[in-house]
């Protein structure tokens, strides 16, 4: 779980152009959205790209992704039960 | 007085004006399922013309999407006087994404792929002699386009002005909607409870403009009016702020009584209408029937503003309030009366609304009552240079603030990272932005620090007009990577949002809280004198007394260009822009 809580702070870094982050700058239990992070509405549409291309998770809509994008440790506790590659 | 002197639409519905809106009096749709059209994007639902053109002809080397507005144009402009080729007939196109079709595809070179280009192969084919605009202010490019002629027109450069609206489908848009979760998978259903979003479509309209006095004839742009939510570059504001603004100035002092109805933007996507129905009934305007057009066209883009404007004339002039197709239960919170059915008025004005991404928002009134006073700006007719107050020029190696050099150590895009920790350290959206947003986005820190004062304060009297050739192209490049290899197709959402290029206005408009005006045009190249009169056309809206911009150029990662500056209207100017002669 650790492994995978960093390998998802780094694709976010990425993905997300967050430049000047490291993944030790991004909380493991601290929201991803509104405070903490900061990340937008287009952000989230962004995080079910990267489930989808680097987990083969489908999520329909951004709404349903929201109990999943609630930190880091939700998404990661999500991709372990859900991912297909 | 500038009067409407003829107008076109060429749909999948048909190929006059009066033909479509023929059909949507009989309830004709052109919005059906599509199987593997565009390879990749799957099956999905829009109004596409089934030959894959809708026009085929026209001089060679010509993209559908020209030959599709060179119909629309010469449809438009038989019966009418306009000289092409006179020095005072202008044109204006309205596109978002013109011929991106063709970008990167191999067989054409990138020049072609730009929307300007489509403008200039337009103009030659029509034999017209001046420079054309394209207006690329993403959903409200139709009304942005209508206003800027309409402007030029009052300030007495042209006589006469054709506005085409003209937009093509391709896997590159239809990708970005999809990606952005905005598309429905069946008929839109406009302000309705069980609205998806929106379905896409093709179209060209054309309205031709003319200067004259005759007061007594035909329909009249009274006021046309843009402003910014200032809120987020792809959600509306929540309060409807920017379009309910732009609502309330362009209806002014009209009586709401003669208004036959509001043709809103009404997308169908779930933020769009809800806000639109906000802004509607806090302008006071609740009463007056919302008919909406987009089950009959989806989302027609740079058309839809030519477009429904042209349809909605048409309906007034039969006596016809249009229905909203796919409308059956209201499911917005603002308390709006849509126009379910088709009904009898005997009202000659009507009020068209777009909203689009960027936070911007237009609104714009027309009538053929010939008692309504044109609310042209009358002394919006100087000649000469703008003075700016203030000025930053940049390129990728050299940054100059009232003309003195600032030394930077970097150079193109590490030159702007520089300026950017040096400068500002604090907004790190700047990371998120494509090299265009983030060019004007450090321009305008500069150029504001300059000015000095208080900062971040709401205002909506400045307006933000930005005017180059590149557009979007860079970031158009960086979203077709992701949509490009067919085993690898992952549409990002992030990087089609900047496909836009007047998304770096909204960054600019979010940054500083402005919710005045903001517009980007593409010229041919820069011409200062034609910059300086798109510029000081802004201030013909009345309520805007300052605007922020000039030219900025961004086709390459190592050749850039951004040099505006800040004009304030004349205090003592009796509402004249600040000019000298």
């Amino acid at each position: 779980m650790e492994e995978l809580m960093e390998e998802l702070k780094r694709e976010i870094i990425s993905v997300l152009n967050l430049e000047e982050m490291t993944p030790a700058d991004i909380d493991d239990d601290a929201p991803l959205f509104g405070q903490g992070l900061g990340l937008d509405s287009i952000d989230a549409l962004e995080l079910i790209v990267l489930m989808e291309k680097k987990y083969g998770i489908r999520l329909a809509s951004a709404s349903e992704g929201k109990d999943i994008f609630k930190s880091i440790r939700t998404m990661a506790e999500y991709v372990s039960k859900n991912r297909k590659k | 007085m500038i009067t409407v002197l003829s107008h076109n639409i060429i749909s999948p519905l048909g190929s006059t004006t009066e033909d479509n809106f023929r059909s949507v009096l009989r309830q004709q749709t052109a919005v059906r399922q599509w199987h593997g059209r565009f390879g990749p994007v799957g099956d999905f639902c829009a109004s596409l013309f089934d030959d894959g053109s809708g026009a085929t002809d026209g001089p060679a080397g010509l993209s559908r999407l020209e030959r599709l507005a060179l119909r629309s144009i010469r449809a438009a402009l038989k019966g009418t006087d306009v000289d092409t080729a006179s020095d005072r007939t202008l044109l204006v196109l309205s596109t978002t994404k013109g011929n991106v079709e063709w970008l990167a595809d191999g067989i054409h070179p990138l020049e072609r792929a730009l929307p300007d280009s489509s403008a200039r192969m337009i103009a030659t084919a029509l034999g017209v002699t001046t420079a054309p605009i394209v207006v690329d202010n993403a959903c409200v490019s139709g009304l942005a386009a209508l206003t800027t002629a309409w402007r030029l027109l009052m300030m007495g450069r042209y006589d006469r002005a054709i506005v085409c609206g003209v937009e093509v489908q391709s896997k590159f848009i239809i990708s970005g909607f999809q990606s952005l979760k905005a598309v429905s998978p069946l008929p839109c259903r406009p302000f309705d409870i069980d609205r998806m979003g929106l379905n896409l479509g093709e179209a060209a309209a054309t309205i031709v403009l003319g200067r004259g006095d005759d007061k007594e004839h035909g329909w009249k742009i009274v006021d046309g009016c843009q402003r910014n939510d200032a809120y987020h570059l792809s959600a509306p504001s929540k309060t409807g702020l920017g379009a309910r603004m732009a609502l309330t100035q362009a209806v002014g002092d009209y009586p709401a009584d003669d208004i036959a109805f509001i043709s809103p933007h009404g997308t169908a996507t779930l933020f769009n209408d809800q806000m639109e129905s906000v802004a509607i009934a806090g302008a006071g305007l609740g009463k007056v029937p919302v008919a909406g057009l987009k089950g009959y066209y989806g989302h027609t883009m740079g058309a839809c503003g030519v477009m429904e404007t042209a349809l909605s004339m048409c309906a007034v002039d039969n006596g016809i309030v249009p229905s909203t197709m796919g409308f059956a239960e209201l499911g917005v919170s603002g308390r709006i009366t849509v126009a379910a059915n088709a009904a009898p008025t005997s009202r000659k004005g009507f009020v068209k609304m777009l909203s689009g991404f960027g936070g911007c928002n237009a609104a714009m009134l027309l009538s053929s009552n010939k008692n309504a006073a044109d609310r042209a700006t009358a002394d919006c007719h100087e000649d000469g240079p703008l003075q700016a107050k203030h000025n930053v020029h940049i390129t990728e190696s050299t940054v100059c603030i009232d003309g003195k050099v600032m030394p930077t150590h970097a150079v193109g895009r590490q030159m702007l990272t520089e300026i950017y920790k040096g400068v500002v350290g604090d907004y790190p959206r700047f990371y998120k932005m494509d090299l265009l947003s983030r060019l004007g986005f450090v321009a305008t820190e500069l150029l504001l620090r300059a000015e000095g004062g208080v900062r971040f304060v709401e205002r909506s009297d400045r307006a933000v007009v930005l005017v180059g050739h590149s557009g979007s192209v860079l970031a158009d490049m960086n979203y077709l990577s992701s949509i490009s290899d067919a085993d690898d197709y992952f549409p990002s959402p992030e990087r089609f949002v900047y496909t836009l290029p007047n998304i770096v206005t909204g960054e600019i408009a979010i940054r500083n809280k402005y919710h005045g005006e903001t517009g980007f045009y593409l010229l041919a190249d820069r011409n200062d004198a034609f910059v300086d009169d798109i510029l000081r056309s802004a201030f013909c809206d009345r309520g805007t007394n300052s605007v922020v911009g000039g030219w900025i150029e961004c086709g390459s990662e190592t050749a850039f260009e951004a040099d505006l500056s800040i004009f304030e209207r004349k205090a003592d100017g009796g509402g004249r822009p600040a000019a000298t002669k």
